[in-house]
């Protein structure tokens, strides 16, 4: 693929993660409604979970990943000054993953199918207690199947564009193959070459991870968090699919008890929590880590010190997922306890990022705010404010009366969701503007979709959390009146509208930049 | 007063939480308005590849700002696993239960032994909670609707449990605070519980 290549595919995966964008917030939108005890003539509860199951699919696969997908396509080969390793499989995971999102979104519209994201065992095969259609927990299973073999292909071409090249230029131009790539992963990832050199006693030996910029070490990283999420969930899809089947040929349901419950919430959670770690927190920065130096012309503050602490937070990932089962109390204690220490592990990596960033925007004073660098300065303050609330609920004592409450989802998932990660990943579409079309958004309108989704995301995600500590849940329907809950979920529709408007505003404004005919024209056939 | 005071608000510890969080929170929003006026305006000139970008290991200011986070993540485990807390308190540092309430889940709906169930003021009480076919939860809600408590319930063969002291007499309701199926908002059972004695 030439460089106008990558650009056009880049693009396409973005302005698809734009229109999921728009259907999870959608989505969003309704389902407030519906929460505050409106329109209920127009979808029952039934309707109201089955919404709910696709909304994180689509916000997170179709959302989050089609633009970090997008963007890394563009951005490694740009960075590393070399082409992507495979332009078939570019292709592959834009339409596996466009093809699964859309099978989970038609499933759960049409058969109102809502097992929810968690996919707690057995809920998702309970075909007779909670009246699942067999066939859509096949379709469901393929459709997520399907998502993450779009992340693995991804992630394997990402994988095979930064090891690959220096192999094949050392063997004169002969191809390797994907072992090789994988030993190559372990040993630059987790620093094991450092330490095979170390028991070799090689002196004054330089960890491979030098030979490559902060910004791919933080893709290659976190790209492992995410593999591994997706062999997990991905997995589970395969089981659904596996029991929808059994059922529709058999006419009867698989045994439940083939799955422990207790064990299947552990591998689940420990494969889930992972996009938290590889998506959200390092992905996101590199991007700061890409971003920053870049739109500031200088070098990033620390850098041998951030690669060191992405390899911590690599390292954190692996061992927090027993922060979601506090509430569980046939878990062993220990497991809690040591999810709990290592959750506040992610305190310190995501605090020493935070400086690493700030310190060098402090180092380049006077500074002249992009709109790029206003968004990844308001990302920041997400970050803070939705980890901040995650630390606080997942400790052993307080995830008492603070789990599966409002102000999980709101504080913490949703202001770390909306404003720290989707406000980085539109930084990175404000600064990679230019590069890919050639012409510069309005500065003037991206700071009313600033303010707009900045201060949106945070007074709905309060507003939520608020409704949280006075007890309200999350995934709980209040048929019978929301009572006290009722004015924070008014004000958490309020957030959600400036929410919209923001993104309204940023439509507008790449409409009137490149007109809608450019992007229209993106998807036909290139000359 | 104060003692009394303290002791009401040790009932309700997630609104002396959510008074904490909001003043860090402010604090954050606060540095980086500072943060963001400050760095507009001119500063002492820092060469662009010179300093510690080009160096190896960690600077002063780096290493105290790590150090602050160490402390702030240890003193943060030690308070979270103190006995400070009601929910520690009674789930870490488990009393001794005089008696123990089993209720069984089933099909959406909770089976209780009574209803509602009496309990004993500053007593501590074990509930087993025990499904026999989905993933539900246990919640305790004070008529306000502040939660008290609330825990997992995993299906057979598991049994789940949690030992509790209520210091509040009064009403209180169940609810499942987990989903597990569109079902799930039903599962509410309102006066479930009423403590007698204690201090109201």
């Amino acid at each position: 693929m030439n460089e106008d290549e990558r650009k056009i595919l880049a693009l396409r995966f973005v302005v698809v993660a734009l229109i999921f964008f728009a259907l999870a917030g959608i989505e969003g939108i309704l389902m407030r409604l519906r929460i505050l005890n409106l329109l209920t003539d127009l979808f029952d509860e039934r309707h109201f979970y089955s919404m709910m199951t696709a909304h994180p699919f689509v916000g997170i696969y179709g959302w989050a990943y089609m633009a970090v997908m997008g963007a890394f396509y563009f951005l490694v080969p740009y960075v590393l000054k070399r082409d992507i390793y495979s332009k078939r499989a570019s292709y592959a995971s834009f339409w596996l993953m466009i093809s699964g999102l859309a099978i989970i979104w038609t499933t759960t519209f049409v058969t109102h199918y809502a097992p929810l994201y968690t996919l707690y065992w057995p809920i998702p095969v309970a075909v007779e207690l909670a009246g699942w259609n067999p066939a859509a927990i096949f379709s469901f299973g393929v459709g997520v199947a399907l998502v993450l073999a779009a992340v693995l292909v991804f992630f394997f071409n990402m994988f095979a564009t930064i090891f690959l090249p220096a192999r094949v230029e050392m063997n004169g131009g002969e191809k390797v193959g994907a072992g090789y790539v994988f030993k190559e992963l372990m040993l630059t990832a987790f620093n094991l070459d450092k330490l095979w050199a170390k028991v070799r006693g090689i002196p004054h030996y330089t960890a491979r991870v030098f030979n490559y910029p902060v910004f791919v070490v933080s893709v290659f990283r976190g790209c492992v968090d995410t593999t591994l999420n997706a062999l997990v969930i991905g997995g589970v899809g395969v089981l659904l699919a596996l029991f929808g089947a059994a059922h529709l040929f058999s006419g009867s349901s698989l045994s439940y008890s083939l799955i422990d419950p207790l064990v299947y919430k552990n591998v689940f959670w420990w494969g889930l929590d992972l996009i938290a770690d590889g998506n959200v927190l390092i992905f996101t920065a590199g991007t700061w880590y890409l971003l920053v130096p870049l739109l500031l012309n200088r070098q990033l503050y620390g850098e041998s010190v951030v690669r060191t602490v992405i390899l911590a937070d690599l390292v954190v990932s692996l061992f927090v997922w027993n922060h979601h089962m506090l509430a569980d109390t046939p878990q062993p204690l220990v497991l809690q306890i040591q999810g709990q220490i290592f959750t506040w592990g992610e305190l310190i990596t995501m605090g020493l990022t935070m400086f690493a960033v700030l310190a060098t925007i402090w180092r380049a004073r006077p500074v002249k705010y992009s709109a790029p660098l206003k968004f990844v300065l308001v990302s920041i303050t997400g970050y803070a404010i939705g980890g901040l609330a995650g630390i606080i609920q997942a400790n052993y004592a307080s995830n008492r009366f603070f789990h599966n409450t409002q102000w999980v989802i709101g504080i913490h998932g949703h202001i770390q969701l909306l404003v720290g990660l989707s406000l980085t990943i539109f930084a990175a579409i404000y600064a990679l503007f230019p590069l890919l079309t050639g012409k510069a958004l309005n500065e003037k309108l991206a700071d009313a979709h600033l303010l707009l989704m900045g201060v949106g995301g945070v007074v709905m995600g309060l507003a939520m959390g608020l409704a949280g500590t006075q007890g309200m849940l999350r995934r709980t329907l209040y048929p019978m009146g929301l009572g006290i809950y009722e004015p924070y979920m008014g004000v958490a529709l309020i957030g959600a509208l400036m929410m919209a408007a923001g993104f309204a505003v940023f439509i507008i404004n790449v409409v009137r930049t490149v007109g809608l005919g450019s992007l229209v024209k993106l998807f036909l056939p290139q000359k | 007063m104060l003692v009394s005071l303290i002791s009401h608000l040790a009932m309700y510890p997630q609104f002396v939480i959510e008074v904490i969080y909001f003043g860090i929170i402010s604090v954050i929003v606060a540095f980086i308005v500072a943060f963001y006026i400050l760095t507009q305006r001119g500063g002492r000139e820092v060469e662009a590849d010179g300093g510690h970008e080009g160096r190896a290991g960690m600077e002063k200011g780096e290493r105290n700002w790590m150090l602050f986070l160490f402390s702030v993540a240890l003193i943060g485990n030690i308070l979270f696993l103190s006995p400070i807390l009601p929910s520690a308190r009674n789930a870490l540092y488990e009393p001794k239960p005089a008696t123990t309430i089993t209720i069984y889940v089933k099909n959406y709906s909770f089976q209780l032994p009574e209803t509602p169930i009496i309990i004993p003021a500053n007593t501590p009480v074990e509930f087993v909670v025990i499904s026999e076919d989905l993933v539900y939860g246990f919640g305790i809600f004070r008529k306000d609707g502040s939660m008290v408590f609330q825990m997992q319930v995993v299906p057979k063969p598991y049994v789940n449990r949690i030992v509790w002291v209520f210091e509040e007499p009064g009403a209180y309701d169940i609810r499942s605070t987990e989903y597990s199926g569109p079902q799930h908002p039903w599962m509410f059972v309102p006066d479930a519980i009423i403590v007698e004695g204690g201090k109201s």
